[in-house]
């Protein structure tokens, strides 16, 4: 009796002693916000470096800056390291009057570090990923610590878009390195300085970075010491950390999303992802170059049902490669469900001569049970037309090295479902269709070779009148609705979840996590 | 040269050559395999160039001919130096490898711990109290924790300890951020080491019954009771001692087997083992990571079979080494 009272106190007291001494380790003296702020695919956790930084920028913009931004609205341009900034009449020439700032170590951010990280960032060797959208600068000059004077070969639409993502570096910390060494120099993920509201504190293989809040930030102290970016191997992990309290802030699926919803101790942040999702039409097989053929994918496709049933309504159609309202023109083809045209168009075509019933592969990169839904969905309703596609869900890499391949087997990707960022500005989807970007020029890796879609990228590329710009866009938008390059097929909404005890926070599931004006001095934490 | 030293020197050589052949086979599959680093890096709803894509192959070296890029790994590993990662920040391999091994230990070594002392106690007092209700609620605890998969345990005790009951956190090592305390550490580690442990336990605990049920009807057990031995000493002294030598030989099969549950429970809990780091390093095509895990795992295996060999002489002096 007396040995299984000491055994049964025994394991009580580990259980206690297990949990409650977590308690001292908890209750920290700092006031922390813990997120997961490169949980989902606006994230990119392990990278540091925002010149090879693809997605990960809601967290790198906490310690990190640019000269301008965009608002959280993601409709205009706001000025950060930059107060203001103009264009010369030839439209090549851009000068930046700059604020004035202070990197974490106290010196001074003056137009020789704007120059410095302009170099940078054009340098290929670098390892910049902004190299070749950069390569058109000639030179920056520095009229005075103040003024920053960037000079462009020609003029550039997207030139301020692209900026937006180049953090400025600190010429003084960062010269000594060798530009070959840059890309993985171990400076970034120990002593990165950079201007924002929170510096550089710690770096844990694997598990979280630490910030710790700038006291000396221009637009004042943050009011809270610390912000904790925990990394999870998945969002599943994330969810149930958001859900003990261990987390204030975390990207969920959509899936996940009613079950806050109904939970008053969080508040659920949607919006639109900017990633258009479609069907690619691969131009080297001589299945889809008809495009009666490609509109009759179009009306077999009942898209509003997928929405509603499988996304739970959190989508919209697209009806070309982007939705901002202002560069969609009214009157697009909606392509409403209609299997009978469908057949009528695939008989007009001749269908049963180009392929028939044999098997078309369609080969997405999207692994979720909500992607692998949707793919049997297209499958079957392509099926009651008179379309064999067999859906094939790979992983990135392999999706990748299959289309992406210098020598491509046209016949592993005939048919891709797929999404490209558009963002606020569409410029950015022209390398995916103009016949100009066709590899090994761009990543049309569709080959896409339809004129009336390349000219009127062309014209809108070339206008940097941004009044004019819209119509230019919508002239694209138009063509793409028409010829068809690709099947768009919606955008779907992204969420965020915060818990009700963070205060004053703005999180924005932008493309590639942003950069945007997120004011992360204001961040509190209910007392 | 002593017999011993021989053998010691032969099976080290032997171990340089399964090193070097893990490695070939290692960097061949890892080849053989759709996709290289720059595959995984490449977002794709945000398009690269082709030319952007081959000045990072450039960098990464992978623009070389198969044997170059292996022979110009294997000159650099035989000083030490496994590579850097190809991964954000470019770690150094071997210390990047080497403070992982750290926590995998820990949590297999609770893992193994919990499912010994509760295999072996679950399973004498199974057989002890034969066909009673305290069997039979064993057999079944036993049974379930046999035929539940580790990713719905995992699952499930993440969701019912962690999130519901919150008296244990959700994952990690350590709380982020705070400095380090035992007891912060054991918080972590309980919930992932017992979830670890459950299958094991429950196999433990059935062969320790069979076991013991068939020593507790052997002569001897009978003729201890005859001459008047307390049941404790029967049970704990006579039997029990017999009874464990199937069960030891289970318990090392184990170790093999809660490597692999690792892995699972390491990516549930973040838990920053090697299986976290293997898996990760494996979606990211990271392969001077993945090269320089396989071979210290393999250099920890041969190193532990040599010195399990050499202890076997050591206790057993029928066994002679060389």
């Amino acid at each position: 009796m007396r040995r299984r009272t000491v055994a049964k106190l025994g394991l009580s007291s580990l259980l206690l002693s297990a949990t409650g001494l977590t308690l001292p380790a908890q209750a920290q003296d700092l006031r922390t916000i813990t997120g997961g702020f490169d949980v989902g695919p606006g994230g990119m956790p392990g990278n540091f470096n925002p010149m090879t930084a693809t997605a990960g920028f809601t967290w790198l913009s906490l310690y990190f800056e640019p000269l301008i931004t965009y608002s959280a609205e993601l409709d205009k341009f706001v000025g950060l390291l930059a107060k203001s900034y103009e264009m010369s009449a030839d439209q090549t020439s851009y000068t930046f009057h700059l604020v004035e700032a202070k990197w974490h170590d106290g010196k001074p951010f003056t137009a020789e570090d704007v120059r410095f990280t302009f170099d940078l960032a054009r340098n290929a060797a670098s390892g910049s990923n902004f190299a070749a959208r950069l390569s058109g600068i000639t030179g920056v000059t520095t009229p005075d610590a103040a003024t920053a004077v960037v000079k462009l070969s020609a003029p550039n639409a997207g030139f301020l878009d692209t900026i937006t993502k180049v953090m400025m570096l600190p010429a003084h910390a960062m010269a000594a390195i060798p530009v070959a060494d840059i890309a993985r120099n171990v400076w970034w993920s120990t002593t990165p300085i950079g201007t924002g509201p929170f510096k550089f504190n710690r770096y844990v293989n694997g598990q979280y970075v630490a910030l710790l809040a700038n006291p000396d930030y221009r637009l004042g102290a943050p009011k809270v010491d610390r912000v904790v970016n925990r990394y999870f191997e998945n969002t599943a992990g994330a969810v149930a950390a958001l859900r003990s309290g261990e987390i204030q802030f975390s990207y969920v699926e959509s899936d996940d999303v009613p079950n806050f919803r109904a939970d008053k101790n969080f508040r659920v942040i949607e919006g639109n992802s900017y990633v258009v999702n479609y069907l690619g039409f691969n131009q080297e097989v001589p299945l889809w170059k008809d495009v009666r053929v490609r509109r009759a994918v179009m009306h077999a496709i009942d898209r509003a049902s997928i929405i509603k049933s499988i996304y739970g309504g959190a989508a919209l159609p697209a009806n070309c490669g982007y939705v901002a309202p202002a560069f969609v023109p009214s009157g697009l083809d909606p392509y409403a469900y209609d299997p009978a045209a469908a057949r009528t168009l695939l008989e007009q075509a001749g269908w049963a001569k180009i392929n028939g019933d044999k098997p078309i592969a369609l080969i997405t990169y999207y692994n979720t049970p909500q992607a692998a839904n949707v793919m049997a969905a297209i499958q079957a309703m392509l099926a009651q037309v008179g379309i064999n596609v067999v859906p094939r869900i790979v992983d990135v890499p392999t999706y990748n090295a299959t289309v992406y391949a210098a020598k491509p087997d046209f016949n592993a990707f005939p048919l891709v479902y797929a999404g490209l960022q558009n963002g606020p500005d569409p410029s950015g989807i022209n390398i995916g269709l103009n016949e100009k970007q066709i590899p090994p020029a761009g990543a049309n890796i569709m080959r896409i070779r339809m004129p009336t879609v390349t000219t009127a990228f062309d014209a809108a590329l070339a206008e940097t009148d941004a009044a004019k710009r819209p119509t230019r866009y919508q002239a694209v938008c138009k063509a793409m609705n028409e010829e068809l390059p690709w099947g768009t097929l919606w955008v779907t909404s992204r969420y965020g979840v915060v818990s009700n005890k963070l205060k004053d926070f703005t999180w924005v599931p932008a493309p590639a996590g942003g950069p945007y004006d997120a004011h992360a001095e204001r961040w509190a934490l209910a007392t | 040269m002593p017999p011993k030293a021989k053998f010691i020197i032969k099976r080290l050589l032997a171990g340089v050559a399964m090193l070097l052949g893990l490695s070939v086979l290692v960097f061949l599959l890892l080849r053989a395999a759709p996709g290289d680093p720059v595959d995984a890096y490449i977002n794709p709803s945000a398009a690269m160039s082709p030319q952007d894509l081959a000045a990072l192959r450039t960098r990464f070296g992978l623009d070389q001919p198969l044997p170059v890029q292996y022979l110009a790994w294997l000159r650099a590993a035989i000083t030490g130096d496994l590579g850097y990662s190809l991964q954000g920040t470019g770690d150094a391999v071997l210390p990047l490898v080497l403070s992982h091994i750290g926590p995998t230990m820990l949590l297999m070594g609770a893992g193994i711990a919990l499912a010994v002392v509760l295999g072996i106690s679950g399973g004498v007092l199974g057989a002890v109290r034969r066909n009673g209700v305290v069997d039979l609620l064993l057999s079944v605890v036993a049974f379930l924790g046999i035929s539940s998969p580790a990713f719905l345990t995992a699952l499930v005790g993440l969701y019912v300890f962690a999130v519901r009951l919150r008296l244990v956190p959700t994952g990690a090592m350590l709380t982020p951020g705070a400095p380090f305390a035992l007891g912060d550490l054991l918080a972590h580690l309980i919930l992932p080491a017992v979830l670890l442990s459950i299958g094991h336990t429950a196999l433990i605990m059935r062969y320790t019954r069979a076991s013991m049920l068939e020593v507790l009807n052997a002569d001897y057990v009978r003729t201890a009771r005859a001459k008047g031995v307390p049941e404790f000493s029967v049970v704990a002294r006579h039997a029990l001692r017999n009874a464990l030598l199937p069960v030891v030989t289970l318990i090392g099969s184990t170790i093999g087997l809660a490597i692999g549950g690792a892995v699972f429970i390491e990516s549930v809990f973040n838990w920053p083992g090697m299986g976290l780091l293997m898996v990760t390093a494996v979606r990211a095509r990271d392969y001077p990571v993945i090269m320089g895990a396989a071979l210290v795992i393999g250099a920890f295996v041969l190193l532990l079979n040599l010195l399990t060999d050499l202890a076997y002489a050591a206790v057993d002096p029928r066994i002679k080494v060389g």
